[in-house]
Parts: structure tokens; sequence; C-alpha cells
């Protein structure tokens, strides 16, 4: 900025309009800065450290010790993040699959078409963190909303103890997943409207089925969305209030007061979190259809 | 401008009851069936504030009220009308900080994605990485350092804790930066060239342009601000500064009090309405906007 000073009026186009795209982005980069990157910065830093004194947040550079006690010897940390990695690995593809038959399945012509939109978006507007939490969590010694109602109770009776159970973790899983999907229903529908009507009218002219429509056309044409909604999922399951391992990482910083531990544990959490999307994104590049249009 | 064209996309044909055949029956049946599980969240909620006290510890866990009662306001009114803060303070303080921060937000957002959109600065790839990183990060994680910043700039305590930190977040860009990367450049290299200035071009040009855009941000914001829980109860100690979402839980006696039980269903009821009225009345415009103009990436 200081090279626009010298050049005055000859500053070049370029310049210029980066300038003035750096006056729109002040307000918004100052606070950013302040309230996430300085955060973050001090997060990793307590991390590798030890606090002194809480007056100006003095700290002595303790290398690995923090990430050591939580794997070693913090009995809690290791099993809730198996619980949370695993419910993400399993609850991932099967939201991508729920929502986008749902989606397909709404994107129909059909009469209420509007009514079935809006009501599968309702679970978002109430699972933003703590009432979904409530009420996932309501019932006594810990049961959630959806156990007994599911599996009605002479269906139960027939199948046996060991199918009732597995049957009712499933539909529990479901019901979960499906409420959290609002927002994955919603961009597939965005993708699926994208789709040009002429290639089914071709398909369809050259004798194709619904089934191989499918396959063959929208589900090739919808594979970038597919992808930001694998990456969208992953990162609302990780970020999730309900999350146990969030949960314990607020216990950790404001229960325990254990401020260096708790950072740890957030690094490694946002590490995975990380890792996964990059390999989701890695293997599912190659067979993201790219229509050409640059963005 | 594709996303005004497809919106008036004409009906082929019109759709009459008669058309209904047994594929689309069991359609509708399986579309139904998955609209009541989408909808239990709700009706459970509706129907555990109505729920007498004896009713909410059954074993197994009941869905429907069979005794309703609206014992459950009642108590929460009493323990309201018991408190030494007017009850209308709270809802003052949740709607003043909300709304503040919803349009401060819109605002800062917008211009900040609008400069990085449609100028491409130098070190724009940069921030967009900034931007996507930070979309992982959940807000408890960085809630200490946070903390800390809040406190050294001598906010807490003070409404500012409760507006200032949540005005730059990186949701919001992503999801405007995304809709402003198919605004067309020639509309505004259009109003430059009659000379408008680069303020004027963003706020009549781009801004009425990214209205879907920004609508569905204030409703998912509106959402996301109303019902946050954190940062009053971090931020916030003095009783006349809480939030309505704190102070009901307090009341009340909070999630795990079993004596209240039947009151914390009924507070977390009406936490939960301004969000829906919010929600029904942008309905139209972020149903259209999510599926029409689509945030493709």
């Amino acid at each position: 900025m200081s090279a626009s000073r010298k050049k005055g009026k000859k500053m070049g186009i370029d310049r210029k309009r980066s300038l003035e795209a750096y006056i729109f982005l002040i307000p918004w980069l100052i606070g950013i800065i302040v309230f996430f990157a300085y955060p973050i910065f001090t997060s990793v830093r307590l991390s590798f450290s030890k606090i002194t004194s809480f007056k100006g947040l003095i700290t002595e550079w303790v290398g690995l010790t923090n990430y050591e006690y939580i794997f070693f010897y913090d009995i809690n940390f290791v099993p809730t993040f198996l619980k949370v990695v695993t419910d993400t690995l399993l609850n991932t593809p099967l939201c991508i699959v729920f929502s986008l038959v749902i989606a397909i399945l709404i994107n129909r012509k059909m009469v209420g078409r509007g009514f079935f939109r809006t009501a599968f978006f309702i679970p978002v507007l109430l699972g933003s963190g703590y009432i979904m939490k409530q009420l996932l969590g309501m019932g006594v010694d810990g049961t959630t909303i959806t156990t007994g109602i599911m599996v009605p109770k002479l269906i139960a009776d027939l199948l046996g103890t060991s199918i009732t159970t597995v049957v009712q973790s499933f539909l529990d899983r479901i019901t979960v997943v499906l409420w959290k999907s609002g927002v994955q229903i919603v961009l597939f529908l965005a993708g699926l409207q994208g789709i040009s009507g002429s290639l089914y009218e071709a398909a369809r002219v050259d004798g194709a089925t619904e089934w191989e429509m499918f396959w063959k056309i929208t589900l090739p044409m919808i594979t970038p969305i597919i992808l930001m909604n694998v990456v969208y999922t992953i990162v609302a399951f990780f970020t999730d209030g309900t999350n146990p391992m969030v949960d314990y990482i607020y216990k950790m910083n404001f229960t325990n007061q254990m401020y260096e531990n708790a950072a740890a544990m957030s690094w490694v959490y946002f590490v995975f979190a990380l890792i996964l999307c990059m390999t989701a994104i890695l293997l599912m590049r190659r067979h993201v259809y790219d229509s050409g249009t640059k963005n | 401008m594709t996303a005004q064209s497809s919106t008036y996309r004409p009906r082929r044909f019109r759709l009459k009851w008669r058309h209904l055949t047994f594929s689309r029956f069991m359609l509708y049946l399986l579309l139904t069936l998955l609209v009541v599980i989408a909808g239990l969240p709700l009706f459970a909620m509706v129907c555990r504030s109505l729920m007498p006290l004896d009713e909410l510890y059954i074993y197994p866990p009941r869905l429907i009220v069979h005794r309703p009662t609206l014992r459950n306001f009642s108590d929460l009114l009493t323990s309201l009308s018991s408190s030494t803060v007017p009850f209308t303070r709270y809802i003052f303080n949740s709607l003043f900080t909300t709304v503040v921060t919803v349009l401060l937000s819109i605002l800062v957002c917008c211009m900040g994605a609008y400069g990085l959109s449609k100028h491409h600065p130098a070190g724009s790839n940069a921030i967009f990485a900034v931007v996507l990183a930070a979309l992982m990060f959940s807000t408890h994680v960085t809630q200490i350092p946070n903390y800390l910043v809040v406190n050294a700039l001598g906010l807490v305590n003070t409404y500012l804790a409760l507006i200032i930190p949540k005005i730059a977040v990186a949701y919001n860009f992503f999801l405007v930066k995304q809709f402003c990367d198919q605004l067309p450049d020639s509309i505004l290299e259009a109003a430059r060239i009659d000379g408008a200035k680069e303020f004027r071009v963003f706020w009549t040009i781009a801004m009425p342009l990214l209205k879907p855009a920004w609508t569905t941000l204030a409703v998912f914001s509106f959402v996301s601000n109303w019902n946050d829980y954190f940062s009053p109860l971090i931020f916030i100690s003095s009783n006349a500064l809480k939030t309505m979402p704190l102070a009901l839980q307090t009341l009340s006696g909070g999630a795990g009090v079993v004596a209240r039980a039947g009151t914390v269903g009924a507070a977390t009821f009406l936490t939960t309405v301004p969000c829906i009225v919010v929600f029904a009345i942008m309905r139209g415009k972020v149903m259209e906007t999510m599926s029409f103009s689509g945030i493709k990436s």
C-alpha cells in the first residue's frame, strides 16, 4: 500500500481494485483476526505450554507434555474420541444417502411439494445446540427420545431381544441422522435443480428407464454437491453442540479448568477433522464431474 | 441471472389427484412417515412442556402427553416473578443483542465477501483458506482465549461482549461469497462506468442482488444467536444483562434438576417460539434461495 502513495494517480488498476477490496474487507478481517486467529494461536501455544500466571497469560514451554497427558493419562479422552470418530464415519454416508434420496423424492412434481420441503427443514431450526441436546438426553437414565417409540412392543416380543436391540439402534441412528440432514437435503435440491432437463429428455427418447437415468445422469451430475455435502456433514457432526467430544473439551475448560489439556485436545480433534475432510476430497476428486465452468 | 430465470420456470402440466397411482401413494406414505420423524423433535418439545411431573419421569419415556396441563407454564411464571429482574428485561436483552448482531454481521460479512469475490485482492486465496479452516472450528474450542480477548478489551459484562465477537463469522462469509461469485461482473462494471463510487455499487447494486443470500443468512444467524447459551454464560455474570435462554434455564433450575424438569420443558418451548416465528416469516424466501440459486461451489 505504500507503493500506491508513491505512484499517485498512475496507480495500476489491479492495485486500485486490491486497495478497494481491503477497505471492504477491513471490518471483517479485524473481527476474524481478533476473535478467531488470535485465539487460535493462543490455543496452539497453550497446548504446548503450562500456564504460570493468568495475569497477562504468562506461559512456560513444556513441549508435548499436554499431548502425552491426554493420550496416556486421561481415561476419558481416547474412548470419547473414538466414539465420535466411529459415529461420524457411520453417520456421514448414511446422512448423504438419506438426504439424496429424500431430495430426489421431493424434487418431483407432486402435491404438497412446498410442505415437504419445509417440513424436512424444521429440525434445523431446533437443532442448533442447547435445545437438541435437551431433547436427545431428556429421558431417564440417558435413554433417548427415540427409544421406546420406534419399535412397538408386539414386534419386539416376536423378534427377541438381540435383534430388537440391533433394529432399535439402527432406527435411533436413522432418526438422529434425519434430524441433522435438513441443510443437506436443501443443498441436494439446489443441485438437482441445476441439472438440465434436456439430458433426461434425450435419455428418455433413447429409451432409458428411471433407474438408468439416476445412475447415468443424476448421480454423475450431482457429484460436486455430494462432495460439498460430505465435507459439510463431517464438519457439522464434528462441531455439533451435542457431540460428546465438544462437551468433554468444554468440561475440561470450565469445570476442571485444565486449559492446557483442553487446548491440546481441541487440536488433536481439529487436525483429525481436517484429515478426514482432506481424505474425503482426495478420494472423491477423481469422480467429481467437472462441467467446465470455473468458479 | 440463472437464478432468476429458473425461478420462473413454467409448469409443464397441472397436477391432479386423479393421477394418484399405487406407486405415488407409496411415495406419499413414505414421505409422510419421514416428515413425522422429522417433526418429532418439535412435537416432543410441545408435549413435554405440557406434561405433569410424574409423566415426565415415567419409564419407558413417553412421547405423547396423556394428561396435558399448563402447570409447567404457571410454575415458570411464578419462578419468574420471584426473581429481582423483570422478565421483559430478559426479552429485551435477547432481542437487542440478537438483532444488532444479525444486522452487523450481515453488513460486515456481505462487505467482506463482496470485496473478496469481486475485486480479487492480492492474498485472496490465503483469506479464503482461513475462512475454510475457520468453518471447521467449533466455537467452544476457542472459548478460553476468546474470553481472554474479551476481558482484555474490557467488554465482560456488557452487551458488546455478546455482539462484537459474533460479527465476523466464517460461515456467513462463506455463504455470501458463494452467492457473490455468481453475480455477473458486467452489471457492477456498468454501474462503475456510469460513475458510481465503489460503496454505492456495493450498496445499491450488489446488496439488492444478494438479497436472497442475506435473508437466508438472517434466519440462520438469528436462530443460532438467539439459541446461543454459551457466550452469555461465559461473558455475563450480572443478572440484569442475561439473555432469555440463559435466564430461563437458570430460573427453571437447568437440565437435570428433577423437581423442576417440567419448567425446563416449558422454558425450552418458549425459547424456540421466536425462531419458529422468524422462520415462518422468511420461509418462502429461504426455501427459494436455497433451492433455486443454490450454494454451488
